[in-house]
């Protein structure tokens, strides 16, 4: 209780209640412009926080990752454009009730089924991180080894268009956390003499690079479309904000199925909101009596998408709280922000900063409350969000990463290696390779290495690794999960293949 | 998009793919020898290069893999085709090659004339480059490039002390 008072006392003070609102305000306005994820608003956030508190840091983030995820809406039912990709089945009912004449309707839903999904996810997370961690405390280094690999699997399987590139993208990520010198004896390898390369890849800089640079390319690709703005469909938005709230809570089964298969999706290594907006809606039409009507504009379609997005931002947090391993890309950049403050994120997290834990459940709670005013206050002014034409924002947010990588350790010589991983990066996503897995296999990367050594120096016997029972159900479930990608991969294939007569 | 334009940048692109599996593949092949050259140690069974050593092998398995299947699903003739249309696609992708370009140059430059100055004559060039070439989008390019150069320095080294690059 204690603990809990004190991490409420810091999350409640009016300096951190201050920051996080501007947060909240930042990570809306990122979301609601095209092409600019949840993911770079924070990473952008990061570099501003190492001069504060870690829980007052932590939660400044988690107020960009909150509004973030409703901050999508509105480009989505706006413009029909996903701001996030886990914006993207926001856009099958929002855009339509938009172009039907209930714009202002549209986003109230939005609004509201975010606030509520975030909640219920905060509810799960306080009830399913404690026991878990204690359970997480038990487990010895082949349980860790074996459960970093079954995290690998998923990742790769859930993420992007190929498993093959899935997987050679993470293995990317596990070589490029192999630079530098090697976790248990501290022996400098695959440095090739090179100063920058020598204590290792800056977790952050090559996050920066990888995931907020190579997206700030690819959005000049259209030399027409950078040129030009995009205008808001309609200037006289009602948003009966009260009568919404009502008709999102006369929608009670919706709601919380909607937000408990976001914080299993958000609880999943490697899956997250964008999955989850996905699936909840697919599970709200599965469901619905007029499955028909999903698609033309209706509450239902907008409710699910939406509470099923914001919810992972709890589910998430579960399995890094708990196990010490990030449920998506912006986990991880939370976790690498308490590194930064020599916070080790792990099972004993939970024990031995208790207040920390506590603290981050009252900013996701806090979070979504501001969010909430804030989007009912001022949700009209956001909407001119959305007219900034890339020209101007492109080369902005650029410079806004260079100082982010170089306030990390004030090194000239990572923003080299900003440049270099950023070409790296757009090359990749160019090539279709799923990002996301080689940023968690750069972090899962140590972990998995410092576990499989330890367990071998605890014990030479490489069977240990199958007759220890929760290690063997996590390889078992690696396997699975590897099968079940192949098989769903095979599947899709024919439905791939273009049709030979297609019409020109 | 007619059916022939969208199978022949299908091909390109899985062209393209191969190539990166090749380049990737040629790159674990070195870095895995590396690998095997980091000494062993007598206190662990593993040693420092052990785990380097899975990660290449992996991936070299996994790329022979993607680039056999490459070759088999190409067919002829769609390599001199790629070459043909790289020239299209570097001048669809000219506003892509012109960030890069810029930024080199600006992190380049950011060591001898130091964050402000490099900052605002990126921001400027850049925003020139991209955005219609108008009057007020000038306006707005200078603004803008004042704004984040000398106030986003400012703002760094009063509010959080991080003091960036002052140049020589």
């Amino acid at each position: 209780m204690d603990a809990f008072l004190i991490g409420a006392a810091e999350v409640l003070s009016v300096k951190t209640l201050i920051f996080m609102f501007i947060g909240s305000i930042a990570g809306i306005i990122a979301a609601a412009i095209p092409g600019f994820t949840v993911t770079m608003a924070i990473v952008l956030t990061l570099p501003l926080t190492f001069t504060m508190q870690p829980l007052q840091g932590i939660s400044v983030m988690l107020s960009v990752y909150v509004g973030g995820y409703t901050g999508g809406l509105i480009s989505a039912a706006l413009l029909g454009i996903p701001g996030t990709p886990s914006s993207v089945a926001t856009t099958f009912d929002a855009f339509p009730m938009a172009r039907k004449g209930e714009p202002g309707r549209a986003l109230s839903l939005g609004v509201w089924a975010s606030f509520f999904g975030t909640i219920i996810s905060t509810i799960v997370l306080i009830f399913a991180a404690p026991p878990l961690a204690i359970f997480a405390v038990k487990l010895g280094p082949w349980e860790y080894f074996s459960l970093i690999v079954f995290a690998l699997t998923i990742v790769a399987s859930l993420v992007g268009n190929s498993l093959q590139r899935g997987l050679v993208a993470a293995l990317i990520g596990l070589a490029i956390s192999t630079v530098g010198t090697d976790p248990i004896l501290g022996r400098a390898r695959l440095h090739f003499n090179l100063e920058v390369l020598e204590a290792g890849l800056p977790f952050l800089v090559v996050l920066i690079g990888i995931f907020a640079i190579s997206q700030l390319a690819s959005e000049v690709e259209d030399a027409n479309e950078t040129s030009s703005g995009h205008a808001i469909i309609d200037r006289k938005i009602e948003f009966h904000t009260w009568t919404v709230m009502r008709e999102v809570l006369m929608r009670p089964v919706n709601l919380v199925r909607s937000s408990i298969v976001g914080v299993v999706i958000g609880a999943l290594p490697g899956a997250g909101g964008s999955i989850a907006n996905l699936l909840a809606y697919d599970q709200a039409k599965r469901a619905s009596k007029t499955p028909e009507k999903f698609g033309t504009g209706i509450a239902d379609g907008v409710v699910a998408s939406e509470a099923g997005n914001s919810a992972t931002a709890g589910g998430g947090l579960i399995p890094m709280i708990a196990l010490g391993i990030p449920g998506s890309a912006v986990d991880a950049i939370l976790m690498a922000s308490l590194m930064v403050h020599g916070i080790s994120i792990g099972p004993r997290l939970i024990l031995d900063h208790a207040d920390l834990v506590y603290g981050m459940f009252v900013a996701m709670a806090v979070s979504s409350l501001m969010m909430l005013m804030i989007c009912i206050v001022s949700m009209r002014a956001f909407l001119h969000v959305s007219e900034v034409p890339k020209w101007v924002i492109v080369p902005a947010v650029l410079v806004c990463c260079v100082v982010g990588a170089f306030a990390l350790n004030n090194r000239i010589t990572d923003l080299y290696l900003l440049g270099v991983v950023g070409l790296v990066g757009y090359s990749l996503r160019a090539l279709d390779y799923p990002l996301a897995p080689l940023v968690l296999g750069v972090i899962l990367g140590p972990i998995a290495e410092t576990n499989l050594r330890r367990a071998l120096m605890t014990d030479q016997d490489m069977t240990l690794f199958l007759t220890r029972p929760v290690s063997a159900i996590f390889l078992v479930a690696a396997v699975a999960s590897v099968l079940w990608a192949v098989r769903a991969h095979l599947k899709s294939k024919p439905s791939q293949t273009p049709p030979k007569d297609t019409p020109s | 998009m007619s059916a022939e334009t969208s199978k022949n940048m299908k091909e390109a692109g899985e062209v393209a793919r191969l190539l990166s599996y090749l380049v990737l593949l040629g790159g674990s092949i070195a870095l895995l020898v590396e690998s095997t050259l980091i000494p062993k140690s007598r206190f662990e069974i593993l040693g420092a290069g052990a785990f380097p050593i899975l990660i290449y092998a992996c991936l070299i398995l996994l790329l022979s893999a993607s680039s056999i299947a490459s070759i088999r699903k190409l067919p002829k003739g769609a390599l001199p085709d790629f070459f043909k249309g790289i020239g299209q696609w570097a001048v669809d992708r000219r506003l892509v090659f012109s960030v890069f370009a810029c930024l080199g140059l600006y992190l380049t430059a950011m060591s001898f004339i130091g964050f402000r100055v490099s900052t605002f004559f990126f921001l400027l060039v850049l925003q020139i480059i991209l955005g219609p070439k108008t009057r007020p989008a000038l306006i707005i390019s200078v603004i803008n490039a004042v704004v984040f150069s000398f106030g986003l320095e400012y703002l760094f080294s009063t509010v959080f002390n991080v003091f960036l690059p002052r140049g020589m």
